[in-house]
């Protein structure tokens, strides 16, 4: 009888302890539910923190288990946003466009509903009428199903195509890049179907909440981000866990071996790539209601290169740290460029954070990656004594053309 | 308007009688049109300009005045004066005999000033005559201002005037005047051989003189008349969907009009009696079905007017024939006309795709540019240097700087192109040095790592610079394109960018193939334990590799800033073409560098020719080519052969 999951990895309860305790100690501080010693908006940068600690979780299995460094996760969080902003936004101007038209000595025709609301919507990019992809958007059950499937089924179709001939190392990054940038410039465009470079807005509206009011809204999402975090937290160190965890690693680590040894690489890439997909539309998809806009830029290359800037900090190869990254360096982010953090004064220059931000990041992230390939998840090891045997400079293995620890620093 | 040319038309037809018959006085001219002279307006005017214009040249010496506003009445005696500005005081000279009637104050004359349009039909006239002044210059300028504003009057007048010593303005007249002849002439024959002398020419005077010919208009008619010249019968639902020809036929009072839901929905809001339309409840009308009863039972009381039914529609549309009929009603004429547009149509496509390959040539070459630097370090070291769009925009912003300290373009430009090679060579080595030294062994870290330097180095440039694009000014002689004819044409800045890409190939081959650093490069590529055996010292030979790409990166962003807007986001608009240039043409050699190059520019500018309103689909079809291509080709279009290739 194997000990649970949980037993195995004590990390994961703790994990799950602290953001329980996050969650509650947000929700009494919060003003919906308790002190109000938090804002409304702080309650959801929160809330969206833990959506973008999700999309880190996930881009740490492809990247820091699997060795895949996907340059094109925020694409799949993106569509998320999308898939449920187009319910969201269809329901919201349904209620209003309903209201309005209540006025008329003649009730409307659902047709007239209809071509009232999508002309509401579609107006700005010069259309009245629904595209053909706003099929389901009318109801809430099929975009969420669709909020799983249309991430799910491009990287089902591009991860296929790619790992078949054998794509990998930095030319799946780039491709990876390329294909992120080739949806966002697809969705600038005015006649894409989702509204051009607007984009979907006014998401932070739920429809047939509107009484619940903003205050109680955030804390709701805040729990469902919490949960979504939890879940696929758990999913995900199960996934990395028992047989096919460790045949992922060694992909990772040598992906020819473990061909020769008979497993189906590219399967085992692919599942990965695709799961990963669907966890992040879902952290994406819990995000931009609480952002409460989404549009094209948010598909832009450098975006998803961020997510992995937040990993490599965290700690690439670790769950958590791959959380706390994410957790720690955008909040870090918002509150630099926010404006809120004081002035440094050096006596010839006043470093004004909201301009040096940038570069202070891009710098330190150079750093880690020389000095401190374990990212801030290292500081866990060395509290727990655990360090990497100093070799000096000997062979690692016992034959003789074992890779002395001066090549093989990874 | 059209009753006006109609007007003009039948003046020109019987203006040369007028003039032949006999040769008139001007006195008498102007003494039995006195009363419209005075009082010109544009539509009447014709007739009097023409015939003053018959006189000769005291006529045109009396237009002239006109024209200018010169001509006035004596208030003593009436008389007509052609007036001249002369100290102050007006010199008076008859304007029927030319006789010199001394100075007067400006009190004694009454100027006459006629409008605008009345001064184009008098210019246009004296046009006419100013084809056959015995100076060049004049008949040249008379010539721009008909082909300019022709009508059909001056189809008469170029024809009296064809005889020019001048052999470029004959054949500018001969030109001309077929150009008129296919618009104004009357004899059907005449045109069509008008039409087919200009063959497949494609200059747009023909094309403009053709267009009107072909014009059409859309109506609906039981029968088509005998005399009209239909373009093309429609059918309805293929060629005209259904609502559109029904439109057409309430708009031409053919048809009584449909009524349109929004339209049905106001009718029964004016009809509503005890919460009740035509016996059905308000809350059912929610429904079409519901709506449709209660309109039928208001129709039965005879409250509304009935609409046009389905059956009603289909009938009507039955019952017409929607054609396209052409406003020329000669069907010989407009077939020509056609012919000859589908002729120089086809000429002009070829061109225009000469045009696209010269678009696309240039596109190729700068996406070239940018990518050959990468070839250098991503290509030859197999370093992935995110950082390189950096190292462009600091190329281009160098440019921008040396032209705050030197004011002569010329000389900017080309201390420019060696100074942003030493900066980014600089900058090359010192990242090479710092980063990419220790990250041999990571590629992927590599390419975290430089995308960290990347950023920051984005946004000191955006600290020192600022976020607006800083202009960077190429020198005169690179302004203006070299146009071949009014399709194909390319700019002199693209052609440079053009030189400057084969000089970069050339340079490349050349240090890569015949000098010491290229052999030793290529060692270190191939094998650096055994290049280091050698005596070689595969790091020197790293740091030199990379400086030497970044450093071409440089050169190639001052030639980018010289057409791009050099901004902060310079690099990165390039960074993820450059990548996909070298991936699609093959790692390691600068062959399949130019290769990819070539393939997607052209490839880009192809597509949008398909849809030219749409830069952004063709981007994203590219991009979705490219990820396609990668598919088949995994190593490019030239692929690395032997043991380099899992290296």
């Amino acid at each position: 009888m194997r000990k649970p999951l949980v037993l195995r990895h004590p990390s994961i309860l703790v994990f799950l302890g602290v953001l329980a305790v996050f969650t509650v100690a947000v929700t009494v501080l919060s003003a919906g539910y308790g002190t109000g010693a938090i804002s409304t908006s702080m309650v959801k940068t929160l809330g969206k923190t833990l959506c973008l600690a999700l999309a880190a979780v996930a881009m740490d299995l492809v990247w820091g288990y699997a060795g895949i460094l996907s340059l094109g996760q925020m694409a799949f969080f993106a569509l998320g946003g999308y898939m449920i902003g187009m319910w969201l936004m269809v329901a919201r101007t349904e209620g209003i466009v309903t209201g309005t038209l209540a006025n008329l000595p003649i009730p409307p025709t659902d047709a007239e509903i209809s071509a009232a609301v999508a002309t509401q919507i579609f107006g700005v990019v010069g259309s009245d009428k629904f595209p053909l992809i706003w099929a389901f958007s009318g109801s809430l059950w099929g975009q969420l199903a669709l909020v799983v499937l249309v991430p799910g089924l491009l990287a089902l179709v591009f991860g296929w195509l790619a790992f078949r001939s054998r794509v990998n190392g930095v030319y799946l990054s780039i491709l990876t890049q390329a294909m992120t940038l080739a949806l966002a410039l697809y969705l600038f465009q005015n006649d894409s179907g989702l509204r051009g470079n607007n984009g979907l807005s006014g998401l932070q509206n739920i429809p047939g909440l509107d009484a619940v009011g903003q205050e109680k809204l955030s804390v709701w999402f805040l729990w469902a981000s919490a949960l979504a975090l939890g879940l696929g937290y758990l999913l995900i160190a199960w996934v990395a866990s028992g047989k096919f965890g460790s045949v992922t690693r060694a992909i990772r680590d040598d992906e020819a071996r473990v061909r020769f040894l008979g497993y189906s690489v590219e399967s085992y890439k692919l599942v990965v790539f695709v799961l990963a997909a669907v966890v992040t539309a879902i952290a994406g998809a819990l995000y931009y209601p609480q952002a409460g806009i989404i549009n094209p830029a948010e598909l832009a290359p450098i975006a998803s290169i961020y997510l992995a800037v937040w990993v490599a900090i965290g700690g690439r190869g670790r769950l958590y740290g791959a959380a706390i990254g994410a957790v720690f360096v955008s909040l870090l982010s918002s509150w630099f460029t926010g404006g809120r953090a004081p002035d440094l004064n050096l006596g010839f220059y006043i470093v004004k954070w909201v301009d040096w931000w940038q570069v202070m990041l891009g710098l330190s992230f150079v750093l880690v990656t020389l000095f401190a390939p374990k990212g801030l998840s290292g500081l866990v090891d060395l509290f727990e004594g655990l360090r990497p045997p100093r070799r000096r400079g000997a062979a690692l293995g016992p034959d003789m053309g074992a890779l002395r620890e001066k090549e093989a620093v990874e | 308007m059209r009753l006006f040319l109609l007007a003009l038309a039948f003046v020109a037809l019987a203006l040369p009688f007028v003039a032949h018959a006999q040769s008139p006085e001007l006195g008498a001219v102007i003494a039995a049109h006195r009363a419209e002279i005075e009082k010109p307006s544009r539509g009447s005017v014709g007739p009097v300009v023409e015939a003053i214009a018959a006189t000769g040249p005291q006529g045109a010496a009396l237009l002239q005045a006109w024209a200018d506003r010169m001509l006035a009445l004596r208030k003593s005696d009436g008389l007509l004066v052609i007036t001249s500005p002369e100290d102050g005081n007006l010199k008076l000279t008859d304007a029927a005999t030319g006789t010199d009637l001394g100075t007067a104050p400006e009190g004694e004359v009454t100027l006459l000033r006629p409008n605008s349009g009345v001064r184009g039909v008098i210019s246009a006239a004296l046009a006419g005559n100013a084809l056959s002044d015995p100076d060049p210059k004049r008949r040249g300028e008379a010539l721009d201002s008909l082909s300019r504003r022709a009508d059909a009057s001056q189809l008469a007048l170029l024809r009296e005037a064809m005889e020019d010593p001048d052999p470029a303005l004959a054949a500018r007249k001969q030109r001309l005047e077929r150009l008129l002849t296919i618009q104004y002439d009357t004899d059907p024959k005449a045109r069509i051989a008008a039409i087919e002398s200009f063959g497949g020419d494609t200059g747009l005077d023909f094309r403009a003189s053709l267009n009107p010919l072909l014009a059409t208009r859309r109506g609906a008619m039981e029968e088509i008349p005998a005399d009209a010249n239909p373009a093309r019968e429609l059918a309805v639902g293929s060629d005209i969907p259904r609502d559109e020809a029904y439109a057409l036929l309430v708009s031409e009072g053919l048809a009584p009009a449909r009524l349109t839901p929004e339209a049905m929905r106001q009718t029964l809001a004016q009809h509503i009696l005890d919460g009740k339309v035509g016996g059905v409840p308000l809350a059912q009308l929610h429904e079409q079905s519901a709506r449709d009863r209660a309109y039928t039972a208001l129709e039965a009381v005879g409250t509304v007017q009935p609409a046009a039914s389905e059956a009603e529609v289909d009938a009507a549309l039955d019952r017409y024939k929607f054609v396209d009929l052409y406003a020329e009603p000669k069907a010989e004429v407009t077939t020509a006309a056609r012919a000859a547009l589908r002729g120089t149509e086809s000429r002009i496509g070829m061109m225009q795709a000469a045009d696209l390959s010269l678009d696309a040539l240039s596109l190729a070459s700068i996406y070239f540019l940018a990518a050959i630097g990468l070839a250098v370090t991503f290509g030859v070291m197999g370093v992935i240097n995110m950082a390189h769009g950096e190292f462009i925009m600091m190329g281009a912003y160098t440019g921008y700087v040396v032209q705050q300290f030197i004011a002569d373009r010329t000389i900017s430009l080309i201390v420019a192109l060696p100074l942003a090679f030493i900066v980014t060579f600089a900058a090359g080595v010192a990242l090479e040095r710092l980063v990419i030294r220790h990250l041999y062994k990571r590629p992927l870290e590599t390419l975290l790592a430089t995308f960290g330097v990347s950023i920051a180095l984005q946004q000191l440039a955006k600290n020192i610079f600022g976020t607006q694009a800083r202009p960077l000014t190429s020198p005169a002689w690179l302004d203006g394109a070299l146009t071949f004819n009014d399709v194909v044409s390319i700019s002199y800045i693209r052609i440079a960018i053009f030189v400057l890409a084969l000089v970069f190939l050339g340079l490349y081959l050349f240090i890569m193939n015949r000098t010491r650093l290229g052999l030793e490069v290529r060692a270190v590529t191939q094998n650096p334990a055994m290049a280091a055996s050698m005596g070689i010292s595969p790091d020197r030979i790293n740091m030199l590799t990379f400086g030497l790409g970044s450093g071409i990166a440089g050169i190639a962003g001052v030639a980018i800033g010289l057409f791009a807007k050099v901004t902060s986001e310079l690099g990165s608009d390039y960074i993820v073409q450059s990548f996909m240039t070298v991936v699609v043409g093959g790692v390691g050699n600068i062959w399949g560098t130019l290769a990819g190059a070539a393939l997607i520019g052209f490839l880009q500018k192809g597509i949008e020719w398909f849809n030219p309103a749409n830069t952004l689909a063709a981007q994203t079809y590219m991009i979705l080519f490219i990820i396609i291509f990668i598919q088949f080709r995994p190593r490019g279009i030239i692929a690395a052969k032997g043991r380099a290739v899992g290296a």
